[in-house]
């Protein structure tokens, strides 16, 4: 039979039996529903997790350390032993210098490479003199949410000779920090000037900046070394002062000074879905390499247990409309008896027989997963309604919990399509078996 | 011999050779057709006689492919019964037999134009070609002005030529008719009868009707065959 005949007879047969078809199309839809509903609430949690997460800006960003980093000792000899690579020893892997700094800006998708740079340094206001810690904070810094809540602005540009307070440290200064805004304070700082290959000398140095800001929270949420400071400057301004650095006094003790080296280089990604290849390119110019990326990895197992376990309580639902259209196929394969037998006397092939029961089945799924997949929205549009309404109550922003992609929408009504006909395999095979002489003869 | 070269040779529509069908109940064995052999030839309009209970409807199920042999040989319009699968044997009842019962067997649901339709469908025939067809089937039988009607709304003598067309509608060559009459007042009963006979004469379909009313044979059949406890009691009987 062609197709389009199968699925005009299953239509005429579905509407023979209008209320019982319906009601089991509906437990489908009950059961697409549920698993629409729950799905797209693990879809929109993990959504909404990502979100806060990506505001950061910290997927878009890989850290690189030379393997010679203090910091990485451990962990690098731990890798090298488990790669049996040459290399053991981490005094022989390359130094984090310009050229490395160039080769790792050069790779596709960076958009910018900054060196950590902080140091301890004096600050002068006044009659007040403190000792505290300087930091570069990049340009990039700017655009996205990493620094929260500046009173005043951010620097003008990455070479001015700016710079932005941390509040506690602000209150050292003075009373009401915001009257610091357009300041002046002065900085004592070591300079590390280069001297021949071999060695480098360190003079004392001071600088006037203008107080443009004061950071009320610690920039990117406190997650990264140069958070934990209390004056920032402008990284490019921050460079060009030639700090001495932790790093240079790791030379200094190896005897082995030479040009400027990094202890750790910022790579900022146009966006976050290079971030795995760069960090997998410059663990290949064996340096140490680590993103948030990484960390965010079992969170996102997390997530993908959770999708896990409420599609399979979605499921139930559906299984229970699995035994549905199995019991209404069953009872319509014993109400057309005579009509198979009809059928079959006419010249209907056993095959025929069989897809036209599937063709059913199919109808069924595909009309329950399509009813289902719009009851399962609007659901999930209550849901959100409601627990908006809550976060209203707290006097917390509104916040989408809820999101129903493209796939789910197919997805859904492709999985009620498959369930239907797997509960018509024993409904088909049972009407295909029928002796067409005994259904002949039953009335 | 193979079976083509058989009812070529002997030019018939129908050849039985031992044809016989056992049912086995607990420990007894029941033979409903018990060594039959006969040859209808092409064009021929035959009665099956015989008692109820004697076999003839089991006979017919046998020659018309919905029930199969436990011994013997069927050949009809050169094609052997016995070697067929389930789909083969689907395909002969598609094309090569038409079969009309005592009950009509329309589909209750379906109109009498979706019911002519249903053998067209099995054959994949186009869609087009199949309006016209049943057309041409209703038109033939004198039913083209209760194309839209359910079986429930029409008279018995209209519903079984309905099912005369639906049996036709692939133009076999042979027609397997199972008690046609059995159902219908006398008036009814004539009209039907001599639709069949008229169809037999002007299309040269070769038919075999099962009845037990020897009266109605010996008015439109023109050869017999009488059965009793699944046997042959005489062979092959000219009427007229």
């Amino acid at each position: 039979m062609m197709r389009q005949d199968l699925f005009e007879l299953a239509a005429r047969n579905m509407r023979n039996a209008r209320l019982r078809n319906a009601l089991t199309t509906m437990g489908i839809a009950v059961g697409v529903a549920s698993l629409v509903a729950m799905l797209s609430l693990g879809i929109g949690l993990q959504a909404f997790a990502n979100h806060q997460l990506m505001k950061s800006g910290m997927f878009q960003t890989v850290f690189v350390t030379g393997k010679q980093d203090i910091r990485n000792r451990e962990e690098s000899a731990e890798e090298n032993a488990d790669k049996n690579s040459g290399n053991a020893k981490p005094e022989e892997a390359p130094v984090l210098n310009e050229d490395a700094r160039n080769k790792i800006a050069a790779l596709p998708g960076v958009e910018e490479v900054v060196p950590e740079v902080r140091a301890g340094a004096e600050v002068v206001y006044g009659d007040k003199t403190n000792f505290t810690m300087l930091a570069g904070l990049p340009e990039s810094a700017r655009e996205e949410d990493v620094v929260e809540n500046v009173k005043g602005r951010f620097f003008s540009s990455a070479t001015a000779d700016e710079v932005l307070l941390q509040r506690d440290f602000a209150k050292k200064l003075e009373m009401v920090p915001e009257s610091l805004l357009g300041k002046t304070l002065t900085v004592r700082y070591a300079e590390r000037q280069n001297g021949d290959s071999t060695s480098f000398s360190i003079e004392r140095k001071e600088k006037q900046f203008r107080i443009v800001g004061i950071l009320d929270a610690e920039p990117f949420g406190g997650m990264r070394m140069i958070s934990r400071a209390r004056v920032f400057l402008p990284t490019g301004t921050a460079e060009a002062m030639n700090l001495m650095l932790a790093a240079d006094t790791q030379q200094l003790v190896r005897s082995s000074p030479g040009a400027r080296t990094y202890s750790m280089l910022t790579v900022r990604m146009k966006s976050a879905a290079y971030a795995e290849k760069v960090e997998a390119s410059v663990k290949q110019m064996n340096y140490a390499a680590y993103s948030y990326l990484d960390a965010t990895k079992s969170i996102r197992r997390f997530f993908s247990v959770l999708d896990m376990f409420l599609g399979i309580f979605g499921s139930l639902a559906l299984a229970v409309a699995f035994l549905a259209i199995v019991n209404t196929l069953v009872m319509a394969v014993l109400e057309r008896r005579r009509e198979i037998g009809i059928m079959k006397a006419l010249g209907a092939s056993d095959a025929d027989v069989k897809k036209l029961f599937f063709a059913e089945a199919a109808t069924m799924g595909l009309t329950g997963g399509a009813l289902g997949v719009a009851l399962g929205w609007v659901i999930g549009r209550a849901i959100n309604f409601g627990s908006n309404l809550y976060l209203h109550k707290l006097k917390m922003p509104a916040e989408n919990l809820w999101t129903v992609p493209l796939w789910l929408v197919g997805g859904a009504i492709g999985f009620a399509v498959l369930v239907s006909v797997l509960a018509g395999i024993y409904p088909a095979a049972r009407a295909a078996r029928l002796d067409p002489v005994q259904a002949l003869r039953y009335e | 011999m193979s079976a083509e070269a058989w009812s070529k040779e002997t030019g018939a529509a129908i050849e039985a050779r031992g044809a016989s069908r056992y049912y086995t109940m607990g420990e007894t064995t029941v033979r409903a057709v018990d060594d039959v052999s006969f040859t209808i030839a092409r064009g021929e309009f035959t009665a099956l006689l015989g008692p109820s209970g004697s076999g003839k409807s089991t006979l017919l199920n046998l020659l018309a492919g919905l029930d199969r042999l436990s011994a013997g040989r069927i050949v009809v319009a050169g094609r052997d019964l016995r070697t067929m699968d389930s789909e083969a044997l689907a395909r002969y009842r598609r094309l090569t037999v038409g079969m009309i019962f005592q009950s009509f067997n329309l589909v209750p649901t379906m109109t009498l134009a979706d019911n002519i339709e249903l053998p067209l469908r099995f054959a994949e025939t186009p869609r087009t070609e199949r309006r016209e067809r049943v057309l041409e089937l209703l038109t033939n039988v004198g039913l083209a002005h209760r194309a839209s009607h359910k079986p429930t709304e029409l008279s018995g003598g209209e519903q079984q030529r309905g099912a005369i067309a639906r049996a036709l509608a692939n133009r076999p060559s042979v027609l397997l008719a199972d008690e046609p009459t059995g159902n219908l007042d006398s008036r009814n009963g004539q009209e039907v009868m001599t639709l069949m006979r008229e169809l037999n004469e002007k299309m040269n379909v070769t038919v075999l009707m099962v009845t037990h009313d020897p009266a109605l044979a010996a008015r439109y059949a023109r050869k017999s065959l009488h059965m009793a406890d699944g046997k042959l009691v005489a062979p092959v009987e000219a009427l007229r």
